[in-house]
């Protein structure tokens, strides 16, 4: 008992008061769950989040042999097949010699009936949920090239307004592109034909490249691509519309697994109008050589200086019969 | 400090480590607050929206179908005289053309008076019934050029003849020649992405859309599975 007196102070301290106990308890309590929550997304892992060796020590496209290539295609092929229990087509058609696309695009005729819209989601096989959609049709105000006033989800029960017109914007595929500078590990180029594409195996998703663009043609998969087994695109190639994983960048290419064998774009296979034009610009005889010699063409956003390869064009006034023509213009030239 | 009072400390914190770990696998386990995705349902989308054939099938031949019998325009208008200038259709035939084309009030604007089966050029001779492009070229002349060089008009199949065959559609697969402004038609579902479109957060009936204005929303919030109108 000597040294109680010394010790009081000191085992007063250790000693369990009913607010020390809640206080702690509460303490406890409110940690657990918190580092809980923070690693309840483990409970969602699947096998396919995880990349097996193979898949982790894969080389960049460029730096991919023939061979290499071969067994990761043949690779995909199996998992693709695998999980939407199809055959699948994968190819890797190279860029043609002599070839540079370039679209154009007629805003006197687009009416903005949004097919175009879904024949690419169909094609390219985006992500239905979440929807992923690589064009975007812009209602604007007539007289107005002003895209902050347009309006993208516009609905009346028939199409066009006629106080509107309709301009949709996708990857405008520039010869300057800002979104290829910004990306930190090259998982995205400009291959010879002029369309920008991605390794989405390369890609890390840091999302630089969707800001950059100044035409919002770039989407990030946030969570597992959902296609449902049917309506897979079994056609696909390495660099187009293979499916995506999740936590990377996809973007328009032009199809480039038609068009790098010849044929349309999906987009303008389906347009109704015909306002929709595709074609090797090298190439003087084309459709789109004699759109840039001949019409009227406008370039989105030509100030930021991304020299697109995508051109809006217009028709001479009265060549649209609908709209109404001053009685001088009657029997005129048009 | 005693041995005692430092086993005592240690037997505290143990048990309040042992503790915390039983809530947190309390917690991982029960999962009190799920997570809820903010992904919906993927919107329905119509078979027309992905069909690429054109708007109008017309039959390209100088047919007309009368119930189960097909004539060829000759047929009966070999039988009839043509009618005096300027008049309306008088006969009951042809009740389903309505007529409104600019300032072409009758028939033989562009339909040949003597052989039904041809057009009519500028100088009364006739146009092929299969060459309606010609026709059209009368009035339309820029609109004409610009077909001829592609920048008007669709052109489906392969950019590249030589890997495959290209389709041009002649006017009248678009318009219909009796009345040819390109019909008004209803547009496909509009965007329904994450930060976009209407988005119903898991059914809650709410919708969590930073982007769109609070005019906007207030006055035309479309409710839940909307994206399906338009079937």
């Amino acid at each position: 008992m000597k040294h109680a007196e010394s010790q009081k102070p000191e085992s007063s301290k250790p000693e369990v008061t009913r607010r020390g106990f809640f206080a702690q308890g509460m303490a406890a309590v409110a940690g657990a769950s918190a580092v809980a929550a923070a690693m309840s997304p483990l409970r969602h892992l699947t096998s396919g989040d995880i990349p097996t060796l193979e898949e982790f020590f894969q080389k960049h496209y460029k730096e991919m042999t023939a061979e290499d290539k071969e067994q990761v295609f043949n690779r995909i092929r199996t998992a693709v097949g695998k999980r939407y229990r199809t055959e699948v087509n994968l190819a890797d058609p190279p860029p043609m010699d002599g070839v540079e696309f370039v679209y154009g695009l007629n805003l006197s005729r687009c009416i903005g009936c949004r097919k175009c819209v879904h024949a690419c989601v169909a094609e390219n096989n985006q992500s239905r949920a979440p929807e992923i959609q690589y064009i975007r049709v812009l209602e604007m105000e007539k007289g107005s090239i002003d895209v902050e006033t347009s309006d993208h989800h516009y609905d009346p029960p028939l199409v066009p307004n006629p106080d509107k017109y309709y301009m949709p914007v996708q990857c405008h595929q520039c010869a300057d592109p800002p979104c290829v500078k910004v990306c930190p590990v090259e998982a995205t180029w400009q291959e010879p034909d002029g369309i920008t594409v991605i390794d989405y195996d390369w890609c890390i998703g840091c999302r630089y490249c969707e800001a950059a663009c100044p035409y919002w043609a770039r989407r990030f998969n946030f969570t597992e691509p959902e296609i449902p087994a049917d309506q897979l695109n079994p056609n696909m190639s390495y660099l187009s519309n293979r499916p995506r994983q999740k936590g990377v960048m996809e973007k328009c290419t032009y199809c480039l697994h038609r068009t790098r064998v010849g044929r349309m774009p999906a987009c303008l296979e389906v347009c109704p109008t015909g306002s929709r034009k595709f074609g090797n610009v090298l190439d003087p005889d084309s459709e789109v050589a004699y759109i840039l010699k001949h019409k009227r063409v406008y370039v989105l956003k030509e100030e930021v200086g991304t020299i697109p390869r995508f051109f809006y064009y217009f028709d001479e006034r009265g060549s649209r019969y609908a709209e109404p023509i001053a009685p001088a213009d009657v029997g005129g030239d048009a | 400090m005693s041995q005692e009072a430092q086993a005592r400390a240690v037997g505290r914190t143990g048990l309040s480590v042992c503790i915390s770990l039983l809530i947190f696998a309390l917690i991982l386990a029960l999962n009190p607050l799920p997570f809820l995705s903010p992904v919906a349902e993927p919107a329905a989308v119509p078979a027309w929206a992905t069909d690429p054939t054109p708007v109008r099938h017309p039959k390209l031949a100088p047919e007309y179908q009368a119930g189960v019998f097909t004539f060829r325009c000759s047929d009966c208008h070999k039988l009839f005289p043509p009618p005096a200038q300027n008049t309306t259709r008088t006969v009951a035939q042809h009740q389903e053309i309505l007529l409104k084309h600019g300032i072409n009030t009758w028939c033989l604007s562009c339909h040949h008076p003597d052989n039904r089966d041809a057009f009519v050029d500028d100088r009364g001779d006739e146009i092929p019934w299969n060459q309606p492009q010609l026709l059209c070229s009368k009035c339309h002349g820029p609109v004409y050029r610009d077909w001829q060089h592609g920048s008007h008009g669709r052109t489906n199949g392969y950019w590249d003849k030589t890997q495959g065959e290209q389709t041009r559609r002649k006017c009248i697969e678009c318009h219909d020649p009796h009345q040819p402004p390109f019909p008004p038609m209803r547009p496909a579902p509009g965007p329904n992405t994450l930060r976009m479109g209407p988005q119903d957060v898991a059914g809650h009936g709410t919708t969590k859309n930073p982007l769109k204005t609070a005019g906007r929303a207030g006055s035309k919030s479309p409710p839940p599975g909307d994206a399906e109108r338009g079937h």
